[in-house]
């Protein structure tokens, strides 16, 4: 098809905002699927995807649609991932595009991920439709989401679409206006193969399929292609793309989206954001630079059960080929027995992973406290990155620590800011700025909205920062985050200590003057969690030999049945079975038996 | 098989369930009860098999909602089943307020020799909150009544760890109770299953958690109370005059063999355990019907389980494993089958072996499920136990 048919486009909005509601729309307008077909919503096929309400994986699909003029066209919807966490997938998704459709809330306005993506969508000069959405709902407040537009971002009013994607309200006057206002592509089918990679994943039969925008030339079934980035050499198996289920096609030229079947063991030879070029004679330039997302966050995850450790390394690896922005290598604890330190691009891409290991390889886990990467600088001079705080060197050894910063933006209702402000400072934030969106009052959420800036360490981000946030804000604030760099820091770690028994998985690293706030709050979550044994348990949290809290979990004094009622010896007999089970759920820490809850709990405090 | 069984006889109708109760009852059917007798006698006289009988129990439910003459007839038709077996201990189980002068002394006149009396708390707000239907006055008279009926072996069941009973509450409750000279005392503390009302009540808020520490108090205060009155503690839940111990319930201690009447009710021949239904309906369609009664939960309990219960029961009583006994009866060696378990609850101080017995101690009784589990064998694979007895 004419370069001049065709619109690449995806939608930019907030977590809930209604992004995969407004596709399957989109999908059922212009693509002509039957209703009924969609009421799943299509784009988001992951089953934990949908229950978190989020797109973790980018998607494409072609839909053929004749607009008000007669003229046939073919759009192009790339799905992006909703979250901060994975920012980077975002980016390169923007890149694949001319033009996204921006989805605003008509009940919330601006969030602070919307304001981050917004940015990247006009730094690659993308032509933006802004859509107010769920104007149906009671509580929406569109003309004060419409001045917010106006006044922030800097659209007009006339060019902002008020629409419904639950009810299809505005919908198709939409589509025709991604047609007028988006560009087409625009890329030269004489210039040598050039196709972006802003997807992909591992098929137990394909290998790898990546998902790919072609900017210059044309891929055919049988190409030999390399990529620019990695280096990685080869020949396309397959290609076609989604209309919505996979279509086999015999090319794809300049300015379409699709797949291509690569035969590749694993994503991380075939990673979002290179630039595939044909072999021999490929493009001397790539399309944008290529780097590869690296983790911020860092956590060990061991089995419950010490015989698991082989499932759970082929579980991890398994992942990992559809996952490459996780990482992993062995550990061993002292405590845990064998496992894996891990990194990851946030606390979300964290949880997702722990539950899809726990969920669809049926194991069970015991997580540490997720962490950062610290540089430790010797009194040798030696320089250490530390990604467990089990790896810290004594104290006498350290001449300097430096850990990571980042700069966070916080949308909220002015009517929070005092209490955010509050927040803020507990967690170590720096004040940058503060900035007003919009002129118009919220109905419902207690005044102007703003936006607050503050640098802050990101292992202070990584605790209970965002459930107090949510807390204090009544749910309304919303945060986004960029990594800034390494910031010298006054740190030490927290040990904690289960029976006299120093447990690595507990340890943290912490600012001195909070040891005595930090420890009071883990031996008391660690009270709560482990239950009553027959032995007094001191929990004890400590700071080199210096004990900063202490508690006891005081012996259990009566657990015994009742009589065997009229000789049913067997349903008493159940009952201690059970409990001989429940047995082997639990985690040995000496002697002392340790929900794999306790760590969830610990973990949670962050 | 053993010389003599014994007999269980479950009488499944109540006036009211009672907000703890997870075992089979039911309220509103005491139109059924003659022709569930007929039922039991039915059921019985298919089960004979010409040994003597050791005992007989009626548990419930409410036996004593059934009226004495059922009763007396059902005593005669065993009588008649069974070979004489000289004098057979029967118990019956009785709720305070079902008794009166008569029909004690009709269940006396029909062949019970033991009455057990549900009194579970002497305090009326504690008899309320366990949804009982007598209050404490009825409870000191019915024992009374008992007395004079010319009942000579009474035993008085208890409850402890009730929602908001203290620990003075429950000496005041034991001692009153013991003022009354019962043979035998059962207390319980209370464990509550889900699906209760009671522990609906808790859950909502409505009652107090379950304070196991405070029972733990009560257990002690009860433990030394009755040692002062002359009871010996001779199960983990149960004290007895000299020569009282409820011979009923050491054929289930000791692992002996019992016939399960009634709906729900669990035998145990053969090696088997099973149930009867647990359905009223299905009972006494099939049993008024001649049919064999149809089953729930039957198992074949392997050597290695038996071996396992026989430890785990035997260790409920105060004189615990006889491990000569034992090692005689289970082709076995106890101390080196289980020598990482007894080594470790030696260790905490939950049993003592003195060279012949093992017991439990003080704690050992408070904290027993502790000890129990350790002597069940794995679930799946085979055991240290299983090799040492096929060698």
């Amino acid at each position: 098809m004419n370069q001049d048919s065709i619109r690449n486009f995806c939608i930019i909005a907030h977590i809930d905002h209604g992004k995969s509601t407004l596709a399957d729309r989109l999908i059922e307008i212009a693509g002509g699927m039957k209703r009924a077909k969609v009421t799943e919503q299509v784009m988001d096929s992951m089953e934990l995807e949908r229950e978190r309400g989020i797109t973790i994986k980018a998607k494409a699909v072609r839909l053929d649609y004749k607009n008000r003029a007669g003229s046939r066209f073919r759009l192009n919807l790339i799905d992006t991932p909703g979250h901060v966490d994975f920012s980077y997938e975002v980016s390169r998704t923007l890149v694949a595009c001319e033009g996204a459709v921006l989805v605003i809330d008509a009940t919330q306005g601006i969030q602070a991920q919307t304001l981050a993506n917004i940015y990247i969508a006009m730094e690659h000069n993308l032509a933006v439709i802004p859509v107010i959405n769920k104007i149906d709902l009671p509580g929406s407040e569109p003309e004060r989401v419409m001045e917010e537009i106006v006044s922030v971002l800097g659209y007009k009013a006339s060019e902002t679409f008020l629409i419904s994607a639950k009810t299809g309200q505005g919908v198709p006057e939409l589509v025709e206006a991604i047609i007028e206002r988006i560009p087409p592509p625009g890329g030269n089918l004489e210039l040598p193969l050039r196709a972006l990679i802003f997807d992909s994943h591992y098929d137990d039969y394909r290998g790898v399929i990546a998902y790919l925008r072609v900017v210059d030339g044309m891929l055919k079934k049988g190409s030999k292609v390399h990529l620019m980035g990695e280096g990685t050499q080869m020949e396309v198996l397959d290609l076609g793309y989604f209309a919505p289920d996979p279509t086999p096609a015999e090319s794809l030229q300049a300015g379409e989206v699709g797949y291509i079947a690569t035969g590749l063991k694993s994503v991380a030879e075939c990673r979002v954001g290179d630039t595939v070029t044909i072999t021999p004679g490929g493009a001397s330039e790539p399309l944008i630079g290529y780097d590869l997302p690296k983790p911020m966050v860092y956590a060990g995850i061991y089995p419950t059960q010490a015989d698991d450790y082989a499932d759970l390394r082929e579980a991890i690896e398994k992942l990992n080929l559809n996952d490459a922005s996780l990482t992993f290598e062995p550990e061993a604890s002292p405590i845990l027995g064998q496992g894996f330190r891990c990194g990851f691009l946030g606390l979300l891409h964290l949880d997702i992973v722990v539950e899809r290991l726990e969920r669809e390889f049926s194991l069970s886990l015991v997580v540490t406290v997720p962490g950062v990467k610290f540089l430790v600088t010797k009194t040798s001079g030696e320089i250490l990155e530390l990604t467990s705080p089990v790896d810290f060197p004594d104290p006498s050894e350290i001449s300097k620590i430096e850990e990571p910063w980042v700069r966070i933006s916080v949308v909220t209702p002015s009517f929070f800011i005092g209490a955010l402000m509050e927040v803020m400072q507990e967690f170590e934030g720096e004040y940058r700025q503060t900035e007003y969106l919009g002129q118009f009052t919220a109905l419902g959420e207690g005044g102007q909205r703003v936006r607050l800036e503050y640098d802050m360490p990101l292992r202070s981000m990584l605790t209970t920062f965002y459930d107090y946030l949510k807390s204090r804000s009544r749910g309304y604030a919303s945060l986004d985050h960029e990594l800034l760099g390494y910031r010298e820091a006054k740190l030490v770690k927290l040990d904690v200590l289960v029976n006299d028994l120093k447990v690595d998985a507990f340890s943290r690293i912490i600012p001195p003057e909070k040891a005595h706030e930090i420890g009071k709050a883990v031996v008391a979550k660690l009270k709560e969690s482990i239950p009553r044994q027959l032995f007094k348990i001191p929990l004890q949290a400590a700071i080199g030999g210096r004990i900063v809290a202490r508690e006891d979990i005081s012996a259990r004094r009566k657990d015994v049945l009742a009589k065997c009622y009229g000789g049913d010896i067997t349903r008493k007999r159940k009952l201690l079975e059970k409990q001989k089970e429940g047995k082997k759920k639990m985690k040995m820490i000496g002697q002392v038996e340790v929900p794999k809850e306790a760590f969830l709990s610990i973990m949670k405090l962050g | 098989m053993t010389a003599s069984v014994s007999l269980y006889i479950h009488i499944p109708f109540c006036r009211k369930r009672c907000s703890y109760c997870s075992f089979v009852s039911y309220a509103g059917r005491l139109g059924d009860i003659a022709k569930y007798m007929q039922a039991v006698e039915n059921e019985i006289s298919q089960r004979i098999d010409g040994r003597q009988l050791k005992s007989v129990y009626f548990g419930g439910g409410t036996p004593s909602l059934v009226p004495a003459r059922y009763i007396k007839s059902l005593m005669e038709s065993i009588s008649r089943y069974f070979p004489k077996s000289g004098k057979t201990e029967v118990s019956l189980e009785a709720n305070p307020c079902t008794i009166d002068n008569t029909c004690l002394k009709a269940l006396l006149n029909a062949g019970i020799n033991r009455l057990s009396i549900g009194l579970q708390s002497l305090d009326d707000g504690e008899l309320s909150t366990l949804g009982r239907l007598h209050n404490s006055q009825q409870a000191l008279e019915a024992v009374k009544h008992a007395r004079s009926a010319g009942f000579d072996n009474i035993n008085l069941d208890l409850i402890y760890g009730i929602p908001g009973q203290t620990v003075s509450s429950w000496e005041q409750t034991l001692r009153e109770a013991v003022n009354l000279s019962p043979e035998h005392l059962s207390l319980y503390g209370l464990s509550l299953e889900p699906g209760t009302l009671m522990m609906e009540l808790i859950e909502s808020g409505a009652l107090p958690q379950l304070n196991p520490d405070l029972s733990a108090d009560q257990y002690e205060l009860a433990e030394e109370i009755l040692e002062e009155e002359g009871y010996r503690h001779y199960e983990i839940s149960n004290w007895a005059k000299p020569g009282y111990e409820c011979r009923h319930n050491l054929v289930y201690w000791n692992r002996g063999e019992y016939i399960g009447a009634g709906t729900g009710a669990s035998s145990y021949l053969g090696g088997r355990r099973y149930n009867n239904t647990s359905s009223l309906d299905k009972y006494l369609e099939e049993a008024l019907a001649g049919k064999t009664i149809s089953i729930e939960n039957d198992e074949i309990i392997s050597p290695e389980l038996a071996s396992a219960e026989a430890a785990i029961l035997s260790l409920r009583l105060d004189e615990g494993i006889d491990m000569e006994k034992y090692n005689r009866d289970y082709c076995t060696d106890i101390l080196s089958v289980y020598n990482k378990q007894i080594t470790e609850l030696e260790g905490y101080g939950l049993i003592q072996n003195d060279g012949v017995y093992i017991k439990l101690t003080p704690r050992g009784r408070l904290l027993g499920n502790e000890v129990f589990w350790r002597f069940l064998p794995e679930l799946t694979g085979e055991t240290n136990l299983h090799r040492v007895a096929t060698e």
